[in-house]
């Protein structure tokens, strides 16, 4: 039985179908990413997950239980760690993890016991009476995860914690949501950084426009577009380059399956079977743009979303 | 529930904005305005003489020695005349002229008194207050009469002690004034404290992380009101304490009073807070922006910053007028009924305001 499981969920904001008809499990003990750009969708399946929101269509399954049905049981499992922070600016750093432990009716030695752990495991344990407009950006996220942990939760919802944090907080971060799998709990995860999901993720959706383009491990994922070249050519764009015309000429040549330009930095997705490396770098020349480098690489996850969607992952 | 009161107890005297402006600066204003103002805004002014006719039609002996005793105690006032009426016509039309402050006439058995005001608000207000307190006095004396004349010998000095006690024994200043109007003030600008209760955790962008707490959305929405009890318990205290104990304000002559009156501008606090919650609830607009001003103007058309200012048909309309009179009803003449009003309006205001806030917060889940 997987602990997670979500049947043609749809969720409708007036006209706009933010889900459209999504299906995928979630096992438990596993971390399970949910990729896509900005306004893909992710945010409102977790709201439609963790109870936040209501849904049109569909059929929410959370450790068996239906989420309609048994939405204050349900609430009890669930641990939320919000895209924005959410915490109190003018409670400390323990005042602040107490009050959203003690909703889950944690009292007495037991909630100062688990508030304590969930600061120390965020590495704020030195750090229990500074209040949050003292602290680092970093030092805010991983607070804004203990308060969301704190409860013992065995469904863990992170929706992107690790928007701008300095590198070493979003190591720590990273860290922090291993061991929370490793401890036992099943983890959603949604970014649209590419290499944490890679990185942390045991199975991942990609989501766009409210629908589920592929699932699976990064393997399989990758996979999918095994016979796709990323091409990366330096060049330097005149001011007067004509980026649309140059695009729709490299796109209609065989075998290219997309193109990205940004700054100098010009990306060519080709087919491995039709290598078409020579006809790109002669349309290059005829459109008068210097080659200062090439390279090729090989598929990621970053390729797949520009395969299926024609569109690069931001 | 006990972990939100906490909470919000903690940021409301953590947040120095609200340390300063529900705390501090009524208190402030209580001293300035109370003092600075003093000259401009004389309370002694406001009344000045009181002459009244009264005519005597009872033929209760027990009536007529108590009215006569009443007027002769009560006219040891200075300010206070009573006139014997020859025409009670003409002393009418002298009331309809403003000559004199009023008619009286005693009549009937049970005593009725019969008052034919004048158009002066205050001075109006000073002879029901003194016949109020001539009325709780005669029953006594009827008691009296009937279970042992000879005391009613005794009886004069007494009933001037009580009319002395009640209506005219405390010397007021203008620092009594703002006592009360301050607190009417902050009463009134809790609804910021109410609003932004839930603005707030929309700011903080908590709300969500409330919502998916395993506790239903009526009881959430009930602890975050309940949550700002302490403060409006601390606001009112802080300033009843510090206006009589450090600028020697008065509110009411006795305890009991004191506690009805904190009683009720409790009540009206709690009322305009929840106000503000469940209009915080629908507006996201910031309410220093849209609440602010209306309340403020409000207050200002009410008196609340100096009685001077008084329009003739709106003033009188005011809610912070209507609070203001029944809070001077009760401290300086000691009627409740007013006051009574105030509490019983503010009561069904509150549990109405409970129930959309509760039921729309449940539908906004979804929000």
């Amino acid at each position: 039985m997987f602990y997670v499981s979500i049947n043609n969920l749809v969720k409708k904001y007036g006209e706009l179908t933010a889900v459209d008809h999504i299906s995928f499990n979630v096992e438990k003990g596993e971390i399970f990413g949910l990729l896509g750009p900005n306004g893909a969708g992710k945010s409102t399946t977790l709201n439609v997950i963790t109870t936040l929101s209501d849904f049109d269509k569909g059929e929410v399954i959370i450790n068996g239980m239906d989420i309609r049905k048994d939405k204050k049981s349900i609430k009890q499992l669930i641990g939320m760690v919000p895209q924005d922070i959410a915490i109190y600016d003018h409670l400390n750093a323990l005042e602040n993890v107490k009050f959203f432990a003690s909703l889950y009716g944690l009292r007495g030695k037991k909630l100062t016991q688990n508030v304590m752990e969930a600061l120390e495991f965020v590495g704020l344990s030195d750090k229990i009476k500074l209040k949050p407009r003292r602290m680092s950006g970093g030092m805010r996220r991983r607070l804004n995860i203990a308060c969301g942990i704190a409860h013992n939760p065995q469904l863990i919802v992170l929706d992107e914690p690790t928007v701008g944090v300095d590198t070493q907080s979003r190591e720590h971060i990273l860290n922090s949501i291993k061991l929370l799998r490793d401890r036992g709990a099943t983890v959603i995860y949604t970014s649209h950084y590419m290499q944490e999901v890679e990185e942390i993720c045991d199975r991942i959706a990609i989501i766009d426009k409210g629908q589920m383009i592929a699932c699976g491990t990064e393997s399989e994922l990758v996979s999918m577009v095994t016979d796709v070249l990323s091409v990366y050519v330096e060049t330097r764009i005149p001011v007067e380059f004509n980026r649309e015309t140059f695009c729709k000429k490299v796109k209609l040549m065989p075998g290219v399956k997309g193109i990205i330009i940004e700054d100098s930095l010009i990306r060519v997705d080709i087919s491995v079977e039709q290598n078409s490396i020579e006809r790109i770098v002669q349309e290059f020349i005829s459109h008068e743009l210097p080659i200062n480098n090439i390279k090729s690489e090989v598929p990621n996850l970053d390729t797949l979303f520009l395969t299926l969607t024609g569109r690069e992952l931001r | 529930m006990i972990q939100i009161i906490i909470k919000e107890t903690k940021e409301f005297l953590r947040e120095i904005s609200n340390v300063f402006f529900y705390l501090i600066f009524p208190v402030v204003l209580v001293f300035l305005l109370g003092n600075l103002l003093s000259k401009l805004d004389a309370p002694e002014e406001a009344i000045g003489e009181v002459k009244i006719h009264y005519m005597i039609e009872t033929e209760a002996i027990a009536d007529i020695m108590s009215i006569e005793g009443f007027i002769q105690g009560v006219s040891d006032e200075q300010n206070i005349i009573f006139e014997k009426s020859e025409d009670i016509n003409t002393s009418k039309a002298l009331v309809g002229e403003d000559k004199i402050t009023s008619v009286i006439i005693f009549t009937n058995s049970p005593l009725e008194i019969q008052i034919f005001e004048g158009t002066n608000r205050i001075k109006n207000r000073t002879i029901n207050a003194m016949m109020n307190g001539f009325s709780q006095i005669n029953k006594a004396v009827n008691v009296i009469v009937e279970s042992n004349p000879k005391a009613l010998m005794n009886l004069g000095d007494k009933e001037a002690d009580f009319i002395k006690q009640k209506d005219l024994g405390i010397n007021r200043t203008m620092l009594d004034y703002y006592a009360i109007t301050m607190m009417s003030m902050i009463s009134f600008m809790s609804i910021m404290l109410g609003a932004m209760c839930f603005m707030g955790e929309r700011q903080y962008k908590t709300i969500d992380r409330l919502k998916i707490a395993p506790i239903s959305q009526v009881k959430l929405f009930l602890s975050k009101i309940l949550g700002l009890l302490p403060q409006v318990i601390i606001q009112i205290s802080i300033l009843m304490i510090l206006s009589v104990f450090v600028f020697g304000a008065n509110y009411a002559s006795n305890f009991l009073d004191n506690l009805y009156l904190f009683f009720m501008f409790f009540v009206l606090t709690f009322t305009i807070i929840i106000i503000g919650a469940v209009y915080g609830l629908f507006v996201y607009a910031h309410p220093m922006a849209t609440l602010m001003p209306v309340i403020w103007i409000m207050m200002f058309i009410s008196g609340t910053y100096s009685k001077a200012l008084f329009i003739d048909g709106v003033t009188q309309v005011m809610p912070a007028y209507k609070v203001q009179e029944a809070a001077f009803d009760l401290a300086i003449f000691g009627r409740y009924d007013k006051a009574n009003l105030v509490i019983v309006v503010c009561i069904i205001i509150s549990l109405t305001m409970l129930v959309i806030g509760a039921m729309s917060f449940r539908r906004r889940v979804d929000e």
